[in-house]
Order: C-alpha cells, then structure tokens, then sequence
C-alpha cells in the first residue's frame, strides 16, 4: 500500500442545505427530500461553475433508507440534479457517508478514471415518508430513530443486549476522562456548559444551522438569569448517561450536502478558489469501540496517522479541527488524539473560550453536531462545506481571523468508522 | 416436516448457553486471543483456527453510567432506565452490558466511581423474548 494520490485533487465546489425539520423549520418545511438534495447540489455545482453534465460521476450518499425511501438514489435523483447517464452508486459509511465518498471520488479521479466526481450525501432523521405518500411527511418517534441507527450497531449481540450509545458515546467516555486526568464530575459537567456555549455561540452566527439560539438566550427564555443553573435543571437538562446531560449531545435533523472533487489542474472557472483534498484515513471496528482506557479508540489512531501521512502534516500544521461531536466528550478525546489539543488540556481549552472561531484552538464553527445538528449520512460534508468556507474566508460573521491553510476534518461513521479528510489550501 | 438439518450457527448457540448460564467465547489456536462474543475468525489476528470456550462470568466493573427511560430498544423497556457499564472479563477482553445490583441514579453511581474498581459476577438476565448478559456486582 502506498497511501499516497498520484495526482493532486481539488474541492473544487461545496453546497450545503439548511439543517432542520421538513415538517417545520423555515426554509424546509415542505420541501421534498428530492428537492432537499437538489438544493445542496445546485450549489455545490455553481460554486464548481458546472452543471450536472459536466461530471463523469455521481456518487450518492444515503444512510437511514428506512425514513428517506430513495434507494437507487443516483437515479431516482438523477432527474432533479441533471447528472443522468453519468455512472453512479449509492453508497454508505452512515455518518462518514460523504467524506468517505470525498476518499472514494479522490482515488477514483488520481487513478485516472474520472475527472471530476459529484457526492452528495442526504438524510431524514427527523421526519419519514407518510403512508405512501409523493410527498406528504410525518415525524419519526425518538425511539424509532434509534432502533432504525442502530440497525449500524453490532446486530448480533450489542443492541440485542442492551447496547445503548448515550452510555457508550458519552456517560463511559467522559468517567475514562475523568479518572484518567483527575478531573472532578463537578468541573466535567461545568466544562460540558461552556463547550455547549461555544457550539450554541457558532449556531447562532450561521444561519443554515438547526439551532441558532445562543444557550443563554435559551436559558433566559425559560426563566433562568443564570444560564449555568438551567444548565444544572433536571428538568431542562437531564442526565442521559451519567455524567453527561442532553445538551452535550448530538442534535435530529433533516438535511443535504455536496461537493464536487476533480483534478487540481482542472478546477478552474468556479466562483470561489478551490482546496486541496491533501489526504485521508480510514479505520473501522466494531464494538467495543475502546479498550480499557475509554479516551483511547484504536481506529481513530489509525485513520489520524492514515490521513496525516498521506497530506505530510504534522499535529502542529492544522488550523482548524472539526471533531466528530455527537458526544462532546468523545469529540474532545479526537481532538487531542489529533494533537491539536493537548491530552487531557481539552476541557479546558473548552473553558477558556479557546475552541471558539475567535479563539486559538477554533473548532465546529458551523455549531458541530450539537447546534448544527445531524442528518446522519449528509453531515461529514457539512464540516467539509465549514472548513471550506473558512479556507477561503467565507464564513461570515464566524469567520476565523487567519484564513486556515489546513484543516481537518474527523467524523465517526456509526459505527464505528474513523475518517480522517485533510484540507489544504492551494 | 422439513427435513433439512439446521446449519451451526455460533449466535444461536451463544444465547441457547445464555440462557443455561453459560458463557461461550473461542478462542484463537495461532493468537491465543480471545474473541467474545463469538464469532467464526480471530478478531485479533483474522485466523479462522479458533476453537470453542466457555468464561467464568468472573470479572471488574472499571466504570458504569446510566441511560434513559423510554429504552432505544423496546426489549429494554420495562429495565429502562438502567446502568450499563465499562467492564474486563478475568480472561481478557473488555465488554460493555448491564450491570444489576446498583440503581440508576446520579448519587449511586457517582458513589460507584468514588469507589474505583470492583468485582463483578455474570449472571442471564431473562428479557420477555431473550435471554441477555448481565453482570452483578458482587458485595
Ligand atoms: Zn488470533
């Protein structure tokens, strides 16, 4: 294995839909999942300066089949993205869906079959197609979310014994972390707060995020003056897996992503400079996800190391990090397994504002899982569409000062496969 | 009748020892690793030279949290909310199933991680349609 790409490849165009509920968010409601994806793809295409026709190939990304009902996606999209009689798949890597298509479209266009590959990636993990209906949608109950997920979970003996992922993700993770640095649960859970600050902070500064109100706006709404005692209310934040409460998780939505990868040399004539794909890694395991040491996961080690190797980068030359934040304490664990955060340094990072887009450390300056929220196989080409942005100095009022020249990007697809996407700027 | 023979098959066997209280595992002829539950090949080193074990349901609680009432899975609901924790076999490998013996609450299970690491004994938690692992803290 050489781990390298025997061509430069370019990002040359990204688009993204508003993250939400196709049953009620403004700017979704109504919106068919066709229409969705079109929308993400239209944009992604003008930014390239192409039209549909202009791609050799269409890799279609589509995780939770059971609420969006489009199997045979690259087809039955075909018609609404203009790209019919390209060569396509569907495919998945649940939430990695669109960065590992980003891998896949990289080595297919370095082998030298295509030139230029459209992935896109869509996902309804808040509403589901009604009866049998074209058009009409209905909400899917929390506990069909899960059991429809976990469907990408150890079916033979995890979730069929109990296997539950607030645990696993969160509860578990943050005790390995606070036994492993003496951190007390008092000042873990005053750390959750001020990371969910940041997140909530970067939502609220982008207006495609699912929740765009700050948490002390939230906590005032309901009647708090100190945002760290709604915080603390078991009514408004409860534990779901001891020590860690709802709002240090992932957030439901319904979305769309997209991005077009070609060879350097040829991505030209878009509306915005395009980025470099410098690398990336990929390592997968089944449960359990960590050894003894819950702040430790194996396959994400791999796929760092993967991905670092083949950009020829070092911990010290990243400038923007997006960890994958279902959990925020097993996004923090990714973060210094990066190195771009010191281990056992990030909870305080967190504390002192740093992780925010104005702070030293910036990361998930689209609000991550949390505020951005989470349509599983669409997202990893959401931090994609952010770090592009932020590359080229687009990212609005959320705008990191110095323009990242390297980014990285990690998502975990459940579950669990570690990607690893490393940026640069050309 | 049918009268084709059933394949073996190393899930259904798994939970027919559940529900006896037997814990079957295998274990790698080239590695020595064990690999549990059980499947047909090494998860260590990939060989497919494994043969049959059975554990002794001896093992250390290292860390235990707790999840939410209603359960993602509707076979755990009449549990839900129930402890689940980070656990090592005396044999080796690390597993993750409900615990019994100490309620789901903040105060029990901060208690818990106050006091570190203890023993553990398997025991089959019968559900309504499967037999499931759990492990019982052992006082
Ligand atoms: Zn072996």
């Amino acid at each position: 294995m050489t781990g390298k790409l025997r061509e430069r490849i370019a990002i040359s165009g990204v688009g993204c839909s508003r993250f939400g509920d196709l049953l009620e968010t403004p700017e979704l409601k109504g919106t068919s999942i066709q229409e969705l994806t079109a929308r993400a793809v239209k944009e992604a295409l003008d930014d390239a300066g192409l039209t549909g026709q202009d791609v050799d190939a269409v890799f279609a990304g589509n995780a939770m089949v059971h609420s969006s009902q489009v199997p045979g996606t690259y087809s039955q999209l075909s018609k609404w993205t203009g790209t019919q009689f390209k060569a396509g798949v569907h495919f998945e890597a649940q939430c990695s869906t669109t960065n590992v298509g980003a891998a896949l479209a990289a080595m297919a266009v370095a082998a030298g079959v295509y030139d230029t590959v459209l992935v896109y990636g869509l996902e309804t993990t808040r509403t589901k197609v009604k009866d049998f209906s074209p058009y009409e949608r209905e909400p899917v109950s929390h506990q069909q979310t899960w059991l429809w997920t976990d469907m990408a979970v150890n079916q033979a003996y995890g979730v069929p014994q109990g296997y539950d992922i607030f645990s696993t993700y969160n509860g578990l993770v943050a005790l390995g972390y606070c036994r492993k640095y003496g951190m007390s649960i008092e000042d873990f859970d005053r750390s959750m707060f001020e990371l969910c600050k940041t997140r909530r902070l970067h939502g609220s500064m982008n207006p495609k995020a699912n929740i765009q109100e700050k948490l002390e706006d939230r906590a005032k709404r309901e009647g708090f003056s100190d945002p760290f005692d709604y915080w603390r209310s078991d009514e408004h934040n409860p534990f779901v897996a001891w020590p860690s409460r709802l709002l240090s998780l992932v957030t439901t939505a319904d979305g769309a992503s997209a991005m077009v990868i070609t060879r350097a040399d040829l991505a030209k004539g878009g509306k915005s400079p395009p980025v470099e794909l410098k690398g990336f890694g990929i390592s997968y395991s089944d449960l359990p996800w960590y050894g003894e040491d819950p702040t430790y996961w194996e396959f994400d080690r791999r796929a760092i190391d993967t991905a670092f190797e083949m950009a020829g980068i070092k911990p010290a030359d990243i400038d923007y990090l997006h960890t994958h934040d279902c959990s925020h304490i097993s996004g923090i664990c990714t973060a210094e397994a990066t190195g771009y955060l010191e281990p056992g340094e990030g909870l305080n990072a967190a504390r002192d504002g740093r992780l925010r887009f104005d702070g030293d450390r910036p990361m998930s300056t689209h609000g991550g899982r949390h505020a951005f929220g989470h349509a599983w196989g669409a997202s990893a080409g959401t931090d994609t569409y952010e770090a592009v942005l932020q590359m080229r100095g687009q990212a609005g009022p959320r705008q990191i000062k110095k323009q990242p020249e390297i980014s990285v990007i990690h998502t975990h697809g459940y579950a669990m496969i570690g990607t690893v996407v490393v940026l640069g700027s050309i | 009748m049918s009268t084709v023979s059933e394949q073996p098959s190393a899930i259904r066997s798994y939970y027919e020892g559940l529900s006896e209280g037997v814990f079957r595992a295998i274990t790698c002829k080239v590695c020595g690793g064990y690999t549990f539950p059980p499947t047909g090949c090494c998860e260590t080193c990939g060989s497919w030279d494994v043969i049959p074990v059975e554990l002794s349901g001896d093992a250390t609680l290292l860390l235990a949290s707790h999840n939410i009432s209603p359960a993602c899975h509707p076979r755990f609901e009449k549990i839900a909310p129930y402890v689940y924790g980070h656990i090592r076999l005396k044999e080796g490998p690390i597993v993750q199933a409900i615990i019994l013996g100490v309620d789901p609450t903040p105060q029990a299970l901060k208690a818990l991680f106050e006091c570190g690491p203890v023993p553990l004994k398997a025991e089959t938690l019968q559900m309504d349609d499967l037999p499931v692992l759990a492990y019982r803290i052992v006082s």
